[in-house]
């Protein structure tokens, strides 16, 4: 009797188990969701993340990134790096197929990268020895994408670039099969060809994309057998359709972290982890008040983050002081920022000639349309009313607002800021280099000379600790400076399934869109 | 018949071509002085100003606006709407895409509108004052009353999430069960206002004497209202109608926004948001023509109910 019952269980446990034929054969769909309809599904032209999370299903890159952000093997089996940090030698697997049946070939990493470095995102390439030219049109081909045979390809870079591996992974450099990319022209971007675990079975444009599994992957079949991804632009609808059962994943809305949190039925099934990402308020320094230090440091002392974190965001997000969010490598634990210190706040107020907020205008805050950026603008129009600052709230939509902040039109402003990669680099180079000024990143228009030379050191330092202090030493100097007043950094607010096996939660990886691989995804039933 | 229908057709339609003009005028113009930047927008918040001038020059964006409005009308006059920024793809062909689906939600909505308006009306005339009548034009003054989008959210909660009876949201390949609730949302509104117009203008008729008559010979009430009364009532009713028409068109977007429904109204919202300029000038200039063909049915409609309008033209 106890035998028979131990077989009974046995057999409910393999019931339970994940949905995947006996033979290896994939099985089981993934029902996922996105805000909007992808613009595009080539690597080349996308620049939002509804896009790349596809992107990533279909395509795949010389190097992957694991769960906790390390560089590993993808469609190069292995690489070395010269003495000089500046030439990458990848030897590609052999035998991986795109999802028409060909075989890659080094020739198609040399097309995919000069193909993209002329598409949406060209910063990616712009490292290696040739391509600015390239990209502005002046030459025929970068001359530092060499191919040396037909598994082995050398990128050689103009200077050392400690985190180019992390380029080499992010979705633009998706190698495409240049014969299909060349024949459909602007139509690749409908009907994608990769060497991705998936490929594309279906798209009907804002009601869904639907992928199935590619049994020629280079790493073997994934076990999903489809994946469908539901457009659904209304967060309250997601967060039905997932109740009804329609969905396995999802995002939780705004403003109802807590409840689901505290529900019976669904508590099991919230995921919260960091991201990386940072809300932050800037300022434009070229323009008064803000070129005044004492100002912006008025401003870091008058405002309580935590009001946005407890009271906005129900806990749900990361506090933080610094810029760079604590799960990117080479995060200082030790940052300091102005905190809340409204008598320090009226003080540097009076210093800068206006006590109690007397003769000062009322400053404008730009914001991008959405409900919580209201509701954070009127928490923040409310504290700086606290020691005399007036605040004007100016909505745009997002077009709108972009224009005017990278035209430096505005003085005091809402930014946030998700990693492409996860670097440093990405964050404060970007984001303060003087080159970069306007529409590249640099949108506070800072331009400190001894920033810039701190900067380009740690750019071309060699991966390490070294190279982290000295990006940590150019973020305390910002924060010093007030150019910066970090809110909170991201995290992803996800609900999943316990049906759903092996969905990765990278700090790259933003519910609703995963831009994690679903290739490891298992359906239990 | 045919023939007295033909020429006010006709005219009506040649009608059209200046309202279409200035239509397009007015949206280009309005595009040209907003905020915001296609080729900004096109490349996210980390963007190249070398690669911005560049796509500004590749759809010729740095050229004076009078100069693209008469490009675009070159095209359009060779049936050429242009091709999207985002998508790199016909214009034509991502509206093509879209117009099923609006049209069938909108078709839909009418439907649900007009039958249940008029029920509703000509029940609440039948007992002018009673309790019926209270309650039906009460309702009717909440579906006017009552946002869509919340309304919305209120029926898909009460009979997608906890009765389970009809989806979520989706188009779900066309199937009927997903059409009810954004047709119902939809339809909220044009029903109140129809069931409204329908009583009062029945209420009208009936005091008429040809109405006194008829129920003197001794027809039976039901016939009296159906054959005598109803077609006299009915042209108001097809004129709240045919403006209704721009209530749908005006309420599609928040609808399929609710229900992830995939339409031409979100397809709208969407490229707004991204300056996608020529999606947005063909997606209204395809609101503009369906405008102004609601209220060429509707002009034809009144021909065909009173013979009185096609003598006294």
């Amino acid at each position: 009797m106890k035998g028979l019952r131990l077989l009974s269980l046995l057999c409910l446990l393999l019931a339970a188990g994940p949905v995947e034929a006996q033979d290896g054969k994939p099985a089981g769909t993934l029902r996922g969701v996105f805000i909007s309809d992808p613009p595009t599904l080539d690597p080349a032209q996308a620049t939002d993340t509804t896009s790349s999370a596809v992107v990533r299903q279909l395509f795949d890159t010389l190097v992957e990134l694991d769960e906790r952000l390390q560089p590993g093997p993808g469609l190069a089996e292995r690489w070395t790096v010269s003495a000089d940090q500046r030439v990458y030698t990848f030897v590609l697997r052999p035998g991986v197929k795109f999802h028409n049946g060909r075989v890659m070939r080094a020739a198609d990493v040399k097309f995919s990268f000069e193909r993209a470095a002329r598409g949406k995102r060209p910063w990616v390439f712009e490292k290696i020895a040739g391509a600015p030219g390239f990209i502005k049109g002046g030459a025929g081909e970068i001359p530092g994408v060499r191919v040396v045979d037909e598994r082995t390809v050398e990128l050689t870079l103009e200077k050392p670039f400690a985190p180019f591996l992390h380029l080499m992974a992010y979705d633009a450099a998706s190698i495409v099969p240049r014969g299909e990319a060349e024949r459909l022209g602007p139509a690749f971007a409908s009907r994608p060809v990769g060497t991705g675990a998936f490929r594309l079975k279906e798209w009907r444009r804002d009601d869904r994309v639907v992928l199935e599994a590619f049994a020629d992957h280079f790493r073997g079949a994934p076990h999903l057998e489809r994946v469908v991804f539901r457009i659904i632009p209304a967060e309250i609808t997601r967060f039905n359709d997932y109740k009804a059962g329609n969905l396995d994943v999802s995002d939780i809305p705004t403003g109802h972290c807590r409840a689901v949190k505290a529900d019976p039925a669904l508590r099991a099934q919230v995921a919260i982890w960091p991201t990386l990402g940072t809300h932050a308020v800037r300022f434009n320094v070229e323009k008064p008040p803000f070129n005044d230090r004492r100002m912006r440091l008025a401003v870091a002392h008058a405002i309580d983050p935590s009001a946005v974190v407890q009271g906005l965001l129900e806990g749900c997000v990361t506090p933080g002081k610094g810029i760079l969010p604590p799960t990117l490598p080479g995060y200082n634990a030790g940052v300091t920022a102005p905190g809340l210190d409204r008598a320090r706040a009226r003080q540097l107020l009076a210093e800068a000639g206006f006590p109690g907020g007397r003769g000062l205008p009322a400053i404008t805050y730009h914001f991008n349309t959405s409900d919580l950026n209201q509701r954070i603008a009127e928490l923040l129009q409310a504290q700086l009313r606290e020691v005399g600052i007036a605040l004007e709230l100016r909505r745009l939509d997002w077009a709108a607002h972009l224009k005017v902040v990278d035209e430096g039109a505005v003085t005091m402003f809402r930014q946030a800021w998700i990693a492409d990669y996860p670097d440093p680099e990405n964050f404060l180079t970007v984001l303060f280099h003087s080159r970069n000024v306007g529409a590249a990143g640099n949108t506070s228009r800072y331009r400190s000379p001894e920033l810039d030379r701190l900067l380009d050191q740690g750019d071309v330092m060699p991966a390490g600790p070294a190279r982290f202090k000295v990006y940590q030493g150019a973020e305390q100097r910002l924060l010093d400076d007030g150019a910066w007043i970090t809110l909170y950094h991201y995290a992803s607010r996800a609900l999943i399934r316990p049906t759903v096996n092996g969905l990765e939660r990278s700090p790259l990886s933003t519910a609703p869109e995963f831009l994690a691989p679903l290739r490891k995804v298992k359906i239990a039933q | 018949m045919l023939s007295d229908l033909l020429e006010p057709a006709a005219r009506r339609v040649l009608a059209l071509l200046p309202v279409l003009l200035g239509v397009s005028l007015l949206v280009f113009a309005l595009t040209a002085v907003g905020l915001g930047d296609p080729a900004r927008a096109m490349l996210g918040q980390r963007a190249d100003p070398e690669l911005v001038q560049q796509i500004r020059r590749d759809y010729a964006l740095d050229r004076p606006v009078h100069v693209r409005y008469a490009a675009w009308m070159a095209r359009l006059v060779c049936g050429d709407l242009g091709t999207s920024y985002h998508q790199q793809r016909p214009v034509a062909e991502i509206i093509a895409e879209r117009l099923p689906a609006t049209a069938r939600l909108a078709l839909a909505a009418t439907v649900v509108a007009v039958v249940v308006g008029l029920v509703a009306g000509v029940a609440a005339a039948l007992r002018p004052g009673r309790l019926l009548d209270q309650l039906l034009m009460s309702a009717a003054v909440l579906g006017i009353s009552t946002p869509v989008f919340w309304l919305g959210m209120m029926l898909s909660l009460l009979f997608a999430v906890w009765l389970g009876w009809l989806p979520v949201s989706g188009y779900g390949d066309g199937a009927w069960a997903n059409l009810v609730l954004p047709a119902l949302t939809l339809g909220a509104i044009h029903t109140g206002t129809i069931a409204r117009m329908a009583r009062s203008t029945l209420l009208e008729v009936v005091r008429q004497e040809y109405i006194q008559t008829a129920r003197a010979k001794g027809l039976a009430e039901w016939l009296v209202i159906a054959k005598h009364a109803l077609r006299n009532a009915l042209i108001p009713v097809v004129t709240v109608i045919g403006i209704g028409i721009a209530d749908l068109l005006v309420g599609a977007p928040l609808t399929e926004t609710v229900f992830a429904w995939p339409g031409l109204g979100r397809m709208l919202v969407a490229a707004v948001g991204q300056r996608d300029l020529p999606v947005v000038m063909g997606a209204v200039l395809v609101f503009a023509v369906i405008y102004v063909l609601a209220n060429l049915l509707v002009d034809l409609a009144y021909l065909v109910i009173d013979p009185r309008i096609r003598r006294g033209r």
